[in-house]
């Protein structure tokens, strides 16, 4: 073995990577890590806020970094074990009360009071509970989504219904019609083995007053028998249990196999983009059915989450994630960033404005008010196992394997299985109390 | 090596020893492949199985050790009983019907006959397409108001629609449908490349002889196959039992958990409930099961 040729050859390599480390030492990296996918309206927007702040500030390089949607969780969990957390983080809302427990998040409260408190009151109540814990602020929701019905106008006019329904009775008299008159069904909605089932559930349950914790009540078996009577009567499609993602639903709509559907507002960023809503030239959104008349749709909320990581100590590094997060969580940055990618503002008066701007993001915007955040009306941290829990039980019941009545028992005793009985109890209240206080 | 060794001159002892170093470094790409991508991810699946892994634990390291914990609670749990006797369902349904179908195909194409070599294109055609596609085409396939309760309604063989993958019961034969005839290609490469390997005039002496087709394949195509039945059976075994794709393209271990296989059911644990150490424990208990399959069909081998 001629070792020292081996040798010689380690050390030119160490003496090239040093150089070129080097080169790269005089920069300050920062790094924003998202999931919005790299074509779409959201990440143009960061990729163009990146451009003009390199453009100012020559020393500073800012990586926008695209992780698919399946991988970031498991990506800042290696991140985080390892410290190795970009400066700007990026999870959608179910995560963050996880996040900030498990530390991913810097604390910003200092930030945000040099700031100006007025831009943290500004954001809805939901969306400032999710992400802080005891007064103290880890992140910013800087946008939103949630669900309302869309319904074909003329379809609905083929059936002889002036108005979309307003109540569960009007939705599935209005569903029976359409039935007999056009032989499709009415109502298309998601209950797939996965948080998209759950979540397309709860405006059901809590809008009745039910809640995740307490399944076993007569509100949500009263939710979860309106919609199994749904697809038994032939009004709404069996096969959603079997739906790949809320996509499908939509893609029914579209081809006029469903005359309504539960889905979302992002949904005219992907598969109601204006060539198509045009194309139909029929689609209308009003606010979700309620049980009786005169409730309110309560809905939960969507939508993503941008903090700063833990590891962030450089204070240059940190000035620039945190002029970032300033900007998209600003009044006017949150607004433009929202009109590009099609979400809701979490900001009232960004709402007000987008509002004006769009008129048929009007239902989502009213419901987004008092939407809930989903981990703090599903048992914090558990929520993931709480969630999973609910669709299996929707699942069960939606395909005759289990009444609504024994599904949701089953559920129940599950549920209250995962905490001790003092953190039950003081979630179940929590819960109830940020539920009663939305239906007011 | 060793006979080539003799031919040439042995300098010594110690050159010998020398040779054997040489080699063992030779192993050594190898030997490292092994221990970093197969031997450290499977022990640390290991210790992740036996201690209460979640994502909060998993981050702040405070992940207590549970013992066999996790193992207990999942034999104890319904769902995963059910996965297991579906795991075990699936399994043996798909070899037993790929593994005929696959022979019986080979048998037949081992003759000449017109358009023979575009069939047997054909007959691929399930291998070459991406999961993702003939998932997607059987979630359809299978549905409420898919094609194929299409067809039998449109024949009037049934009166409503047969619910394939939207109940309690027939979600996991529906799947296994679908593996059989991903997995029939396979099986037919393999016995038919076999085939070909036996001699024309062992069949050709046999029918002089008066041997009838059956007699040809029971007392000569299938001994002289033996080696590569046994094969094609371990390979369908291991790629079997740890399909993954497919279920969860099609009803995601669904409808209410009916259809799980291990490996649906452990990346569930993982990435809905963030539930790593249960994920983990199904991943071993999967890796058992490989284990103690190959090792059976091993000893059959071993019996010729």
């Amino acid at each position: 073995m001629r070792w020292y040729r081996l040798l010689g050859i380690v050390v030119l390599l160490g003496f090239f990577l040093a150089a070129f480390g080097g080169a790269y030492a005089q920069k300050v990296t920062v790094t924003i890590q998202d999931y919005f996918d790299p074509a779409g309206g959201m990440a143009k927007f960061v990729d163009r806020w990146a451009e003009e702040y390199m453009k100012k500030n020559p020393d500073v390089e800012v990586k926008h970094v695209y992780i698919p949607f399946a991988q970031l969780l498991p990506t800042i969990l290696q991140q985080a074990l390892t410290g190795t957390l970009p400066e700007v983080v990026m999870a959608d809302n179910p995560w963050v009360p996880n996040l900030i427990k498990a530390g991913v998040y810097l604390d910003i409260t200092d930030k945000v009071k040099e700031w100006g408190w007025e831009n943290w009151e500004d954001f809805f109540k939901g969306h400032r509970d999710l992400t802080s814990v005891d007064g103290k602020i880890y992140a910013f929701q800087v946008t939103t989504n949630n669900l309302a019905l869309f319904y074909r106008k003329s379809l609905l006019e083929k059936a002889g219904i002036p108005e979309p329904p307003k109540t569960w009775a009007e939705l599935k008299e209005v569903s029976a019609k359409i039935k007999e008159a056009l032989g499709i069904y009415g109502f298309g909605f998601c209950a797939t083995a996965s948080e998209e089932g759950t979540w397309q559930f709860e405006p059901f349950l809590w809008s009745n007053g039910g809640s995740l914790l307490e399944l076993d009540q007569k509100e949500a078996v009263e939710a979860l028998s309106f919609l199994v009577e749904m697809v038994e009567k032939g009004y709404t499609p069996r096969d959603v249990v079997n739906v790949s993602g809320q996509g499908d639903v939509t893609q029914w709509f579209i081809n006029g196999e469903v005359a309504m559907m539960e889905n979302g507002n992002w949904e005219f960023g992907w598969h109601l983009t204006p060539d198509v809503l045009e194309k139909l030239g029929d689609v209308g959104v009003a606010a979700l059915p309620v049980p009786k008349e005169g409730a309110k749709p309560i809905v939960p909320f969507g939508g993503e989450c941008y903090g700063i990581g833990a590891n962030t100590k450089d204070p240059k590094k940190l000035a620039v994630a945190w002029e970032f997060l300033s900007f998209i969580a600003s009044a006017d940055g949150m607004l433009a960033a929202n009109l590009e990618h099609g979400g809701l503002p979490t900001r009232a008066s960004a709402a007000e404005k987008i509002a004006a701007q769009k008129p048929i993001l009007a239902p989502f915007l009213e419901q987004a008010r008092y939407a809930l955040p989903r981990p703090l009306v599903g048992g914090f941290e558990k929520y993931p196992d709480v969630s999973s829990t609910v669709w299996t039980a929707m699942q069960r019941a939606l395909t005759g394997m289990k009444t609504p009545e024994e599904a949701l028992k089953e559920a129940a005793e599950a549920i209250r299985g995962l905490f001790s009985p003092e953190e039950y109890e003081a979630y179940r209240k929590q819960a109830r109390e940020l539920i009663a206080a939305a239906a007011q | 090596m060793t006979k080539r060794g003799g031919a040439l001159p042995l300098p010594g002892r110690m050159s010998v020893m020398k040779g054997t170093k040489v080699a063992y470094f030779f192993l050594l790409p190898a030997l490292l492949y092994v221990l970093f991508f197969g031997l450290y991810p499977l022990l640390y699946n290991v210790s992740l199985s036996l201690r209460d892994v979640t994502f909060i634990t998993y981050i702040q390291g405070t992940a207590r050790f549970v013992g066999f914990g996790n193992y207990r609670e999942l034999f104890a749990n319904p769902i995963f009983q059910r996965t297991f006797s579906n795991t075990l369902l699936f399994t043996g349904l798909s070899i037993l019907f790929q593994f005929t179908i696959g022979f019986l195909l080979a048998l037949l194409f081992n003759r000449s006959f017109p358009l023979k070599g575009v069939l047997q294109s054909l007959i691929m055609v399930p291998w070459v397409l991406p999961i993702i596609v003939s998932g997607s085409f059987f979630r359809w396939f299978f549905s409420d108001n898919g094609m194929l309760n299409g067809f039998l309604l449109a024949f009037r063989l049934i009166e409503r629609p047969i619910p394939w993958i939207t109940s309690g019961h027939l979600p996991i034969f529906s799947v296994t449908m679908a593996n059989i005839w991903l997995g029939i290609p396979f099986n037919f490469v393999l016995l038919y490349t076999g085939l070909q390997g036996i001699p024309e005039e062992l069949l050709e002496s046999a029918e002089i002889d008066g041997a009838t087709g059956w007699q040809k394949v029971r007392f000569i195509i299938t001994p002289l196959l033996r080696p590569v039945i046994l094969a094609t059976l371990t390979l369908g075994c291991i790629f079997t039992v740890k399909v993954f794709d497919l279920v969860w393209i099609i009803t995601q271990g669904g409808p209410g958990d009916v259809s799980h296989l291990f490996s649906t059911l452990s990346y569930s644990l993982a990435f809905n409930k963030l539930h790593f150490g249960k994920a983990s424990a199904v991943l071993i208990v999967m890796v058992l099961v490989v284990a103690l399959l190959t090792a059976l069909l091993n000893l059959f081998q071993r019996e010729v």
